[in-house]
C-alpha cells in the first residue's frame, strides 16, 4: 500500500540522509559526488577510499567508491587501488580481506594515481636532435 | 682522360700538353670562314671545328646528353646525343661530330627519336630502379631524359631475372658515397679528376658489360675540388656522403649566396629547409668559380651548426655565463664608460663582412681609438694600405689562365684559393702556360718549375741572374702572384717591394696590354680584403703594445691574440662560433654566421659581391652590425645608421666600390706604389719562404666554421690515413 502511494520513497530518503550522516553531510556529498546512495560499507583501504555495496540497485550499479575526505574534489579513477579494482569491476565478489587466494608479496609496489596535471605528471623528453649546438665555454 | 692521351699523341706535344682543344681561342679570320648548317631546317652560321651539338644550342635546341660536358673534353661514349644528318646511313653522335658545310640536322626525326630510345632502353636495362631510394630523384638527368626522351612502354618483362649488372660501391672517402651499380658510364667524373682537379686517380677497368669506374686500389680521393664529381655525375652513382637521404630538392628551398671560406668568392646556392642549412651548391660565376666549388666551402656547412654562440655571455667570478641581451650590452657599456681616448682596439677576423668592418671601425673611433686591426697583418711600409694595387689579385681570377708565365711566390694556390689553381692548371693545360714556384716544393697539381725557397730569387729574377728570368722576361703575358702569408714575415713589406719592382720590369719589357697587370696578390680571407679597404690598418702587434682596456674581437679567433697578452683588458667577443676568441672573452655577443645575414664581402681581386639570409641567425644571435649599433647607443655614441640601406649608404661613403656588388673595382697607381716601396728600409731575411697548407690535411680546417664542421674533421682523418697506407 504504502509502495503504491509512493511513501517508501519518501522512507527511503530519509535513510538515505541519515546513513549519509544527517542533511548537511548529505548536502556535501552531493555536492562532492553529485548522487546520495544508500549501501552498506564493505571495506575501507588504506588510502581511505570507502567501498559500498547495495545490490537493490542494478547490477553495475550497485558497488560504488566514495572517494577519501583527504582528495574533497580532486577524485579520479585511478585512486582506486588495484586490490579493490577488482571487486569494483566485477573481476572478483570477494574483497582483498576475505580473498584468501591473494598473492602477498613484500616486493609489491604502493599503489600510486594517475599524476597527469599535477606538478609530478610525467613528462617525456624530446629525442630530435636539437639543430644548432651551443658552444659551452670551457670551465 | 680517355680522349686525353690520344690528343697528346696526335699533337706531339712537349709535356704531353694539349693546344687542340683551346676553348678560348676565337680569331677574327675564323669569323669570316663560317659555315652554314640546318638545324631542324634552321639555318645557323658557325666556325668550322664546331660540334653539331653546339650548333644545335645556338639555335637553343637542347640535344639530350649523359656524357657530354661543356667544360670537359668529348669523351662521345654514352650515345645520347645521336641525331639524323640528312644523307647519311646511320646516326652520329652530336657532341663529337664536327659540322661540315650544308648538313642538314634532325634533331627530332623518327631516326633520333629511335635511336634515343633505343640508347636509353640499353642503359635502363642495367639501371637498378631504385629511384626512390636515391638521392639523385628530383635533379637525375636519367631520370628526366627518360620521361623526355625514352620510350613509352619497357620491353624488359622479365623482372624476376637475378642477372642485372650489379657492381661493388667503391670507398673515396669521407666526401663522395658511391653506388657504383648506378653507374651509366658517362665517364665524366674521370674526365673531370683528370682534367680539372688533376688527380689521375679515377679510371675504368673492363670492357662491355664488365666496365667499372674506379681507382683501380681502394684508395681516397685526394682532390680539394672532389665535391665537383657530384655534380658531374648525371645519375646517383656518386652523391654526398653528408647528404645522403637527407632531403629532396622540391622539399629545399634555394638562395643565391656568397661562399667566405676562402678569399675568392665562390658564388654558392644554399639549400635550406625549416632554417636549416642541408647543403651548398655551386653557382655559376664564370668570372669566380666557373661552376666549381672547392670541398671545404661544400662540405664545411654542417660547422654551421655547432659550437654556435647562441646566447650573449658574460664572465661572472671567471665563469662564462648565459645573460639577456640587456644585461651583456650595460656590461659591456660599462666597461666602455668613461674610457680614456685611445684605449679601445678592434681585431677583424676571417670571415667578417663589410658592414661589421664599418660600424666597428664608426664605434671605435667614436670611442676614441685608432687602432684597428686584421688578424692578417699587412706591412706598413711604403705605400701599405693606401694603394689598393698592393694588395689585390689585380688581373682578376678569371685572366690567370690567359697568362702565358707564371710566377708564384709564397703561395699554395691549390689550397689556399682551389679555384684559383684551377684556372692556372686550365692555362698549363690548354694555354702552354709555364709557371714556376719560389716557395716550398708542393703539389700543385700540374708541372712547375721550382725555383727554390729563398726570398732572394725574386731580386735574382729581377737581376737575371736567375736561369729562368730568361723564362719570364721573354713572356708575352706575366704574371706575379704573390702569397699574402709572405707579408706577415718580418721583411713583408721588402718582399712586397721586391716583387713589385720585379713586376714593373716585366711590365715595361711585355707587350702586353695596357689593362694587363703582373703584381698580383693572393688573399686568403674572405674578409682581408673589404678590411684594407676601409682602413684596418694595424696589427695585433700594435693591439698588443698598446695595452686598451677594452679590445673588440670581431670574429677574431687567431691563435695569437692570447689572454696573456691582454691582462687588464676587457675583452669582447662578436662572432658566429665558440672558438680560440670566445675562449678568452670577458664579454660574448653572439653574431651571425654568413647564411645568416645579407652582407657584403669583397673577394681577393677586389669584386664586392652579397650574401643572401637563406635562415634567421640561432638562438638569440643577431647580424654583427646590428649588435654594434645597439651597443652604440647603450654607450652614449649612436651610430647613425638604423636599417642595412643606410649601413650601405655609409659604406658607399667610405669606399663607393664595397656596394657595387658584383663589379671588380680594379686598382690603380701601380707606379705610384712602387716608388713609395722602394723607400722600404730593410733587406730580405735568409729565412725560406712558407706556406700554412701544404699538403690536403691542412686545407680543410682552416676557420671557426671548418673547425666546427665534423665532416672536415673526418676529411682531415681520412687524408692523413690515406698518407699512411702507402698507396
Amino acid at each position: 500500500m504504502a509502495k503504491y502511494l509512493g511513501i517508501d520513497r519518501i522512507c527511503n530518503f530519509w535513510r538515505t540522509i541519515k546513513a549519509s550522516g544527517g542533511i548537511l553531510n548529505s548536502l556535501r556529498l552531493t555536492f562532492r559526488v553529485d548522487e546520495l546512495r544508500d549501501g552498506t560499507l564493505v571495506g575501507v583501504d588504506k588510502y581511505g577510499n570507502k567501498y559500498y555495496e547495495n545490490n537493490e540497485y542494478i547490477f553495475s550499479r550497485n558497488r560504488w567508491v566514495i572517494y577519501s575526505e583527504k582528495v574533497n574534489l580532486d577524485y579520479d579513477g585511478s585512486q582506486v587501488p588495484a586490490e579493490w579494482y577488482g571487486w569494483l569491476h566485477y573481476k572478483t565478489d570477494l574483497i582483498p580481506t576475505k580473498d584468501p587466494s591473494r598473492p602477498k608479496h613484500k616486493w609489491i609496489a604502493d599503489h600510486k594515481p594517475n599524476l597527469s596535471g599535477t606538478n609530478e605528471a610525467y613528462i617525456p623528453y624530446t629525442t630530435t636532435k636539437p639543430k644548432i649546438i651551443p658552444w659551452k665555454p670551457p670551465q | 682522360m680517355l680522349r686525353l692521351p690520344v690528343i697528346k699523341l696526335t699533337a706531339g706535344l712537349q709535356n704531353g700538353r694539349i693546344s687542340v682543344a683551346r676553348l678560348h681561342t676565337t680569331s677574327s679570320k675564323l669569323q669570316q670562314e663560317l659555315v652554314e648548317v640546318f638545324i631542324d631546317d634552321k639555318p645557323v652560321q658557325v666556325p668550322p671545328g664546331t660540334t653539331v651539338l653546339q650548333a644545335a644550342a645556338k639555335v637553343g635546341v637542347e640535344i639530350p646528353r649523359f656524357c657530354y660536358h661543356e667544360r670537359l673534353a668529348v669523351a662521345g661514349n654514352c650515345r645520347m646525343c645521336l641525331v639524323e644528318i640528312e644523307k647519311q646511313i646511320k646516326p652520329v653522335a652530336a657532341c663529337a661530330m664536327p659540322v661540315m658545310k650544308g648538313w642538314r640536322v634532325k634533331t627530332n626525326s623518327d631516326l633520333t627519336r629511335k635511336a634515343r630510345e633505343g640508347v636509353m632502353e640499353f642503359l635502363l636495362v642495367n639501371h637498378p630502379l631504385d629511384c626512390p631510394i636515391c638521392d639523385q630523384g628530383g635533379e637525375c638527368d636519367l631520370q628526366d631524359q627518360s620521361m623526355a626522351f625514352g620510350s613509352d612502354r619497357s620491353r624488359f618483362v622479365d623482372i624476376n631475372y637475378t642477372g642485372k649488372r650489379a657492381v661493388e660501391d667503391k670507398d673515396i672517402g669521407p666526401l663522395i658515397k658511391t653506388i657504383m651499380t648506378r653507374c651509366i658510364h658517362c665517364t665524366r667524373c674521370i674526365r673531370f679528376a683528370s682534367e680539372v682537379a688533376g688527380i689521375d686517380d679515377l679510371g675504368t677497368t673492363g670492357r662491355g658489360n664488365d666496365m667499372q669506374v674506379g681507382t683501380y686500389v681502394e684508395k681516397m680521393f685526394l682532390s680539394e675540388l672532389s665535391g665537383n664529381i657530384i655534380d658531374l655525375c648525371p645519375v646517383g652513382a656518386l652523391t654526398s656522403k653528408p647528404y645522403a637521404f637527407v632531403a629532396r630538392p622540391w622539399e629545399t628551398r634555394r638562395t643565391d649566396s656568397i661562399d667566405v671560406l676562402d678569399a675568392v668568392g665562390s658564388n654558392i646556392v644554399i639549400s635550406h629547409r625549416t632554417n636549416e642549412v642541408l647543403r651548398i651548391l655551386p653557382r655559376v660565376n664564370e668570372e669566380i668559380n666557373e661552376e666549381w666549388l672547392s670541398d671545404k666551402a661544400r662540405f664545411s656547412c654542417d660547422g654551421l651548426k655547432r659550437q654556435r654562440l647562441i646566447t650573449p655571455m658574460i664572465k661572472i667570478n671567471g665563469n662564462l655565463e648565459a645573460v639577456e641581451w640587456e644585461d651583456a650590452l650595460v656590461a659591456t657599456a660599462r666597461a666602455i664608460q668613461n674610457i680614456a681616448p685611445n684605449k679601445c682596439a678592434g681585431i677583424a677576423g676571417k670571415l667578417v663582412d663589410a658592414e661589421a668592418l664599418v660600424a666597428l671601425k664608426d664605434l671605435v673611433n667614436r670611442l676614441g681609438g685608432e687602432i684597428l686591426a686584421t688578424e692578417q697583418s699587412f706591412p706598413k711600409e711604403g705605400a701599405g694600405i693606401d694603394l689598393r694595387s698592393n694588395y689585390l689579385l689585380n688581373n682578376t681570377i678569371a685572366a690567370v689562365e690567359e697568362a702565358d708565365v707564371v710566377l708564384l711566390i709564397g703561395t699554395n694556390p691549390r689550397y689556399e684559393a682551389p679555384l684559383v689553381n684551377t684556372r692556372l692548371r686550365k692555362g698549363y693545360i690548354h694555354g702552354e702556360q709555364t709557371i714556376g714556384l719560389i716557395g716550398p716544393n708542393v703539389d700543385l697539381t700540374y708541372d712547375y718549375e721550382h725555383l727554390g725557397q729563398s726570398a732572394d730569387i725574386v731580386t735574382q729574377l729581377r737581376n737575371g741572374t736567375h736561369p729562368f728570368s730568361n723564362t719570364l722576361k721573354s713572356a708575352k703575358k706575366p704574371l706575379i702572384i704573390l702569397g699574402v702569408d709572405q707579408l706577415m714575415r718580418k721583411d713583408g713589406a721588402k718582399i712586397l717591394s721586391e716583387t713589385q719592382l720585379l713586376a714593373q720590369t716585366l711590365g715595361e719589357n711585355t707587350k702586353a696590354p695596357e689593362e694587363w697587370k703582373v703584381l698580383n696578390i693572393l688573399h686568403t680571407r674572405a674578409s682581408q680584403v673589404a678590411a684594407l679597404d676601409v682602413g684596418y690598418s694595424s696589427t695585433i702587434e700594435e693591439v698588443k703594445e698598446q695595452q686598451p682596456k677594452v679590445l673588440f674581437l670581431l670574429g677574431a679567433d687567431d691563435a695569437n691574440i692570447k689572454r696573456e697578452d691582454f691582462p687588464n683588458t676587457c675583452i669582447i667577443y662578436i662572432g658566429s662560433h665558440g672558438d680560440e676568441g670566445a675562449s678568452i672573452a670577458d664579454v660574448i655577443l653572439p653574431g651571425a654566421a654568413y647564411t645568416e645575414k645579407v652582407a657584403t664581402y669583397v673577394n681577393t681581386e677586389g669584386r664586392s659581391q652579397q650574401t643572401c639570409a637563406a635562415i634567421t641567425p640561432p638562438g638569440m644571435a643577431r647580424p654583427d652590425w646590428k649588435i654594434i649599433r645597439a651597443l652604440s647607443e647603450i654607450c652614449g655614441v649612436r651610430l647613425p645608421y638604423d636599417n642595412l640601406a643606410e649601413v650601405r649608404s655609409r659604406l658607399e661613403e667610405i669606399a663607393p666600390h664595397l656596394v657595387r656588388y658584383g663589379a671588380v673595382e680594379s686598382a690603380n697607381y701601380f707606379a705610384q706604389a712602387l716608388e713609395l716601396s722602394k723607400q722600404v728600409p730593410g733587406s730580405l731575411s735568409s729565412d725560406p719562404l712558407e706556406v700554412k697548407q701544404e699538403t690536403l690535411d691542412q686545407f680543410f680546417m682552416t676557420d671557426a666554421i671548418s673547425r666546427a664542421s665534423q665532416t672536415m674533421a673526418k676529411c682531415v682523418q681520412a687524408v692523413i690515413k690515406q698518407r699512411e697506407s702507402n698507396l
